[in-house]
């Protein structure tokens, strides 16, 4: 093997804030690394724990969530009920021995093309310092 | 100590009404230490009902459990109301189950029984193994009097009673109709020791722990059905498309469920225990609710199961939640 750990990270954004902020830094021409899959869901507060907990199963080694700024949510609270989630599952994760870290969160509006990337570039650095996630990765491909 | 006779009394007072389609408590098991679930339909079935520290099942489960079959045409709906008896720590199940609107106040009567701490099961079966065909236990001046096969021994409480037992808040019903002796003031307190202890250790212990824990999961779903706020009407386990969790019992899919099982009780568990009373291969999943019970309470102030009036916790929000984990 011998080859650098390239961490494999999924991406929930929101379509209002995060996923256009996502488009800006790529019509801007912003650099980030190409380790984020994203998936656009309609608002953060979509990303049910079922869906984090089965992208690490799948082999995903972190998972980033994007949403709107507290207040901005296009349908009002959903960014609300999905930092409550978020916080509680965190530390779910944090007493079972897996890294918190691995489920990141972020509010990135749709004027913040630069922060998008920013953002981008710390997960992966963090998630890349981790290794890959091996705790309960689906063996059985069937 | 509860009243044995002024139980059914109670119990035949509500099954007599015209609108209690049934009561549900408990009665004397067949074998050894066993009390089992049973129901009174007449009012000549209270003679059966028991209340002992044996007693350990939650009954709020019951009421969930009301199988409602379509209706033939010109049919009335049955809208009678089911009587539970419950401990302390059941009536909060049922608070809980209400405050979701699981189930309306007025479908449910409710006896309440103020609870001195119950047995568990399997420490009592460490400590008097074996098939016993008489066996009693009772309540006896702090201490549980064990009479096996004629012979009775007192054990101290710390010794038979589940942890949650131990750090019990709400020995008295915190919603009942009826209730049977007097109420009784906790004084104990909700320290979380086994929580915080195990807080402490590095990120691969802790892992090592539970991943020896899961991997026994033999996925038999007893924890889910055993568990009063477990009642969806499709578990996201036994959905199809999408399918979440895989059929197959290996790590994998067995961490997915423990911990999704875990999530889902978030601001919602009110640690009755049943899960772990009824885990086939002892996994301690107390431990899990507990982290989460602990975590609701000091990030978002929040206890489950306490007032029925109140949103459920992770449909409501405050602008100040804690947000130090957000980029």
């Amino acid at each position: 093997m011998g080859e650098k750990f390239e961490p494999n990270i999924i991406g929930f954004l929101c379509n209002w804030c995060s996923y256009a902020g996502a488009d800006l830094a790529g019509t801007s021409r912003i650099q980030y690394p190409p380790n984020l899959k994203v998936i656009r869901v309609m608002c953060s507060g979509r990303v049910n724990p079922i869906f984090v907990i089965n992208a690490l199963q799948q082999g995903a080694d972190g998972v980033l969530i994007g949403g709107c700024h507290p207040g901005d949510c296009h349908y009002e609270r959903g960014n609300y009920l999905a930092r409550r989630r978020m916080a509680v599952l965190k530390k779910l994760l944090e007493y079972t021995g897996i890294d918190p870290n691995r489920v990141r969160m972020t509010w990135v509006s749709a004027a913040e093309g630069v922060k998008f990337a920013e953002v981008v570039k710390e997960v992966t650095e963090d998630i890349r310092k981790l290794g890959p996630m091996q705790h309960f990765k689906r063996e059985n491909k069937w | 100590m509860v009243d044995n006779n002024q139980l059914k009394e109670a119990v035949k007072k509500t099954v007599s009404r015209d609108d209690v389609k049934y009561v549900v408590g408990y009665e004397k098991g067949t074998y050894g230490f066993q009390a089992t679930p049973t129901f009174a339909y007449k009012p000549e079935d209270s003679k059966k009902f028991i209340f002992s520290p044996l007693c350990v099942h939650n009954l709020a489960v019951f009421p969930m459990l009301e199988e409602k079959p379509p209706l033939r045409k010109g049919q009335e709906p049955d809208t009678r109301k089911i009587g539970v008896v419950v401990k302390g720590c059941d009536s909060r199940a049922i608070v809980q189950i209400i405050q979701e609107k699981g189930l309306d106040r007025d479908k449910v009567v409710i006896i309440g029984i103020p609870c001195t701490g119950v047995v568990d099961p399997k420490k009592l079966e460490k400590m008097f193994p074996g098939h016993i065909k008489n066996a009693e236990l009772k309540d006896e001046d702090n201490k549980f009097a064990v009479t096996v096969d004629g012979k009775t021994t007192k054990v101290s409480k710390d010794e038979l009673m589940p942890d949650k037992c131990k750090t019990c808040e709400y020995p008295t019903p915190v919603l009942y109709d009826i209730l049977i002796g007097k109420e009784i003031k906790s004084t104990k307190k909700e320290d979380y020791k086994k929580v915080n202890e195990f807080e402490k250790k590095p990120l691969k212990d802790k892992w090592e722990y539970w991943e020896k824990q899961f991997d026994k999961c033999i996925r038999c779903y007893a924890c889910r059905n055993a568990c009063p706020l477990c009642y969806c009407k499709e578990c996201m386990v036994d959905q199809l498309n999408p399918q979440w969790v895989r059929r197959s019992v290996d790590l994998s899919e067995n961490t997915a469920w423990n911990l999704l099982r875990a999530f889902h009780l978030a601001g919602r568990c009110i640690s009755c225990g049943q899960c772990e009373r009824s885990c086939p291969m002892d996994i301690p999943l107390m431990e899990l609710n507990k982290k989460i019970e602990k975590e609701i309470r000091e990030m978002f102030e929040y206890e489950a199961g306490v007032n029925a009036e109140e949103k459920p916790l992770l449909a409501m929000f405050k602008p100040d939640d804690p947000e130090e984990f957000i980029l």
